[in-house]
C-alpha cells in the first residue's frame, strides 16, 4: 500500500486506516458524524496527499493544456481557481481537476487519486512540458469556518485576500507552498500544496490549536455528498459525459476543447440521464449500487448515498431520465423500497465557502 | 469488553436471558465495525421469527447491516427509543441500545450458541 507523508501520524493518532485506491488513509478519528460536524461548525484538517498534482510552465504549455480542459484556461487571471474536467473525445469524463493560475507563466493542477496514472500519461502525451509533481507534493485541505484563523494563527497572512475559488503562492518556514481557498465540504477552507517533508510539521502546527481536529474519508464524503459534489471513479467517470453530470454550466463552449463536438451533439438531443439529488423522507438512507424505480419501473441507479448528518436524513444522487431529474418526484430506491424525492442540490445550504 | 453472561452469535448479535424474555442487540465489536449507526429498523411485535432469519435492520453512515434473529421465537417486544436515537447502539450496545425480546424461543437453539470465551476467540480469529 501506498503512505502519504501522514500516513504514519494517522496510524499513531487514532486514525481508523482504510486501503483508498492503494493508498493507507484514515476513514475516521473519533467517529464519522462527529468529524463532519466538527468542519460544518469550527475546522478540521484533512490529508489529501493522496490527490495528484501537475505544474504546467510556459505559454505553449499551458496553450496545450488549454485544449484538455472544458474551462477557459488561457482567460484564468493569475491567482484564480477554475473548476474543470479533462474529457475524451465523446465527452466522457477523464478526470475532474481544479486549475489554478499561481503565476502568469504557471498553472498548478489538482487531480484525483484514483485516476493518477491514466492522467499522468494524457497529460505527458499531449502537453510534453507538464511536470508530474504527486509523488513530492502533499496536500492538507484546512476546512471549517474557523480555518482562516487556523491559517493566520501560523503567520500564514497570505490568506487575508483570498476569495472563494483564487490562490496565492507563499511561504511557510522558508518553504515556497501554494494555498487555494477552497476545498471539497462547503465551508471555508484552504488547501495547501507543500513539499512532503513540510507536511508533518505543518499538521501538527495547525493541530496545536484545540478548536483544529483532524477528519477523515468518511467525513470528508458525508461532508461533500450534503453539498451535491461529485466522487470520480462513483457518480462520475469516462462512461459519463459532464453534461449528464449536470456540469454544463461550468463549461466554457467558445474554444476549442477535447470532447467539444461530442457534447454539442449529445447536448442537442438531450436524451441522456441526469445526475440528480435524491432525498429520503427518514434517517434510512440510499446506497450506491442500489436502483431507483418509479411508478414500479428501474428509471436509474443510485451512485452515491448516505446519511447527512447536517441536514438530518438519507441524501443521495442518482442518474434519472430528464423528465424525472426535477425536484420533488417521488421514487423508491433499493430492495426495501425506501421513499426517497428529487431535490435540488446542494442538500445542505448554510456552508461557509463563499463567506 | 463482552459481558459474561450473555449468548453470542457469528453475526455479533448478544442474546439475553431475563427469566420471562430473551434480550436482543448486537455487541459493540458489531457496533465498532459498523461506526456511527443512524437508522435502525424494527420488526413488529407478534411477529414469529426463526433462527436467521432477517428481524432487524442497522444503518450507519458507511453501510446498511441486517440484525437476524439468533434464535428463534415471538417478538413481544422492540426498542422504540432506538428511533429516536439509534446511536444508543454505539453508546450502550448492551444495555440502553437492545433491539428486541423474544418469548416462546427455541432453548436447544439457545444453548448451542457460542459463550463469551466462544465468541471472544471467534471475534480474535476473524479479524
Amino acid at each position: 500500500m501506498r503512505h502519504t507523508p501522514l500516513s504514519e501520524w494517522h496510524e499513531k493518532n487514532g486514525g481508523k486506516m482504510v486501503d483508498f485506491h492503494g493508498w493507507a488513509l484514515p476513514l475516521q478519528f473519533r467517529g464519522i458524524i462527529q468529524e463532519h460536524l466538527h468542519t460544518r461548525g469550527a475546522v478540521s484538517l484533512f490529508d489529501c496527499s493522496h490527490m495528484g498534482e501537475f505544474l504546467i510552465q510556459g505559454a505553449e504549455s499551458i496553450r496545450l493544456f488549454d485544449r484538455l480542459v472544458f474551462c477557459d484556461v488561457l482567460g484564468l487571471p493569475v491567482g484564480r481557481a477554475r473548476y474543470g474536467s479533462i474529457l475524451n473525445e465523446r465527452g466522457g469524463i477523464v478526470d475532474d481537476v481544479v486549475v489554478m493560475r499561481v503565476a502568469e507563466d504557471e498553472l498548478l493542477v489538482s487531480t484525483n487519486a484514483v485516476t493518477q496514472e491514466k492522467v499522468a500519461n494524457y497529460i505527458a502525451a499531449n502537453v510534453p512540458g507538464a511536470c508530474n509533481a504527486s509523488k513530492t507534493t502533499a496536500k492538507i485541505d484546512v476546512q471549517g469556518p474557523m480555518s482562516g484563523h487556523a491559517m493566520r494563527r501560523l503567520g500564514l497572512d497570505a490568506i487575508d485576500p483570498l476569495q472563494y475559488y483564487t490562490c496565492c503562492k507563499t511561504h511557510w518556514r522558508d518553504t515556497p507552498i501554494t494555498i487555494s481557498r477552497a476545498g471539497y465540504t462547503g465551508e471555508l477552507g484552504y488547501e495547501c500544496f507543500v513539499p512532503n517533508d513540510l507536511a508533518e510539521p505543518l499538521w501538527d502546527s495547525l493541530l496545536e490549536w484545540e478548536q483544529v481536529r483532524p477528519a477523515g474519508l468518511g467525513a470528508r464524503d458525508t461532508l461533500r455528498l450534503e453539498m451535491g459534489y461529485t466522487l470520480y471513479g462513483q457518480d462520475v467517470d469516462e462512461s459519463r459525459t459532464t453534461l449528464e453530470a449536470g456540469m454544463g454550466r461550468f463549461i466554457h463552449w467558445g474554444r476549442d476543447f477535447v470532447g467539444r463536438d461530442a457534447l454539442c451533439l449529445r447536448g442537442e438531443k438531450r436524451d441522456y440521464p441526469f445526475r440528480t439529488g435524491i432525498r429520503s423522507k427518514s434517517r434510512q438512507a440510499p446506497r450506491a449500487g442500489q436502483e431507483v424505480q418509479w411508478k414500479g419501473e428501474v428509471v436509474g441507479v443510485v451512485t452515491s448515498g448516505t446519511y447527512g448528518p447536517s441536514v438530518g436524513c438519507g441524501i443521495g444522487m442518482a442518474y434519472l431520465p430528464h423528465q424525472l431529474a426535477v425536484p420533488g418526484m417521488e421514487l423508491m430506491v433499493g430492495p426495501r423500497a425506501i421513499p426517497v424525492e428529487t431535490a435540488q442540490l446542494p442538500f445542505y445550504r448554510h456552508g461557509t465557502c463563499r463567506c | 469488553m463482552y459481558p459474561e453472561h450473555l449468548k453470542y452469535t457469528r453475526d455479533h448479535e448478544w442474546l439475553r436471558d431475563d427469566g420471562d424474555v430473551f434480550v436482543v442487540g448486537i455487541t459493540d465489536h458489531a457496533a465498532e465495525l459498523l461506526g456511527d449507526v443512524t437508522y435502525v429498523e424494527l420488526p413488529q411485535t407478534g411477529t414469529i421469527v426463526r433462527q436467521g432469519d432477517e428481524a432487524a435492520v442497522v444503518e450507519s453512515v458507511k453501510a446498511a447491516s441486517d440484525v437476524f434473529a439468533p434464535v428463534g421465537g415471538r417478538i413481544v417486544a422492540v426498542n422504540t427509543a432506538l428511533e429516536g436515537r439509534p446511536e444508543l447502539v454505539n453508546e450502550s450496545p448492551y444495555r440502553d441500545g437492545w433491539f428486541f425480546k423474544l418469548e416462546d424461543v427455541n432453548t436447544i437453539e439457545v444453548d448451542a450458541l457460542m459463550d463469551v470465551a466462544a465468541y471472544r476467540r471467534y471475534v480474535a480469529e476473524n479479524v
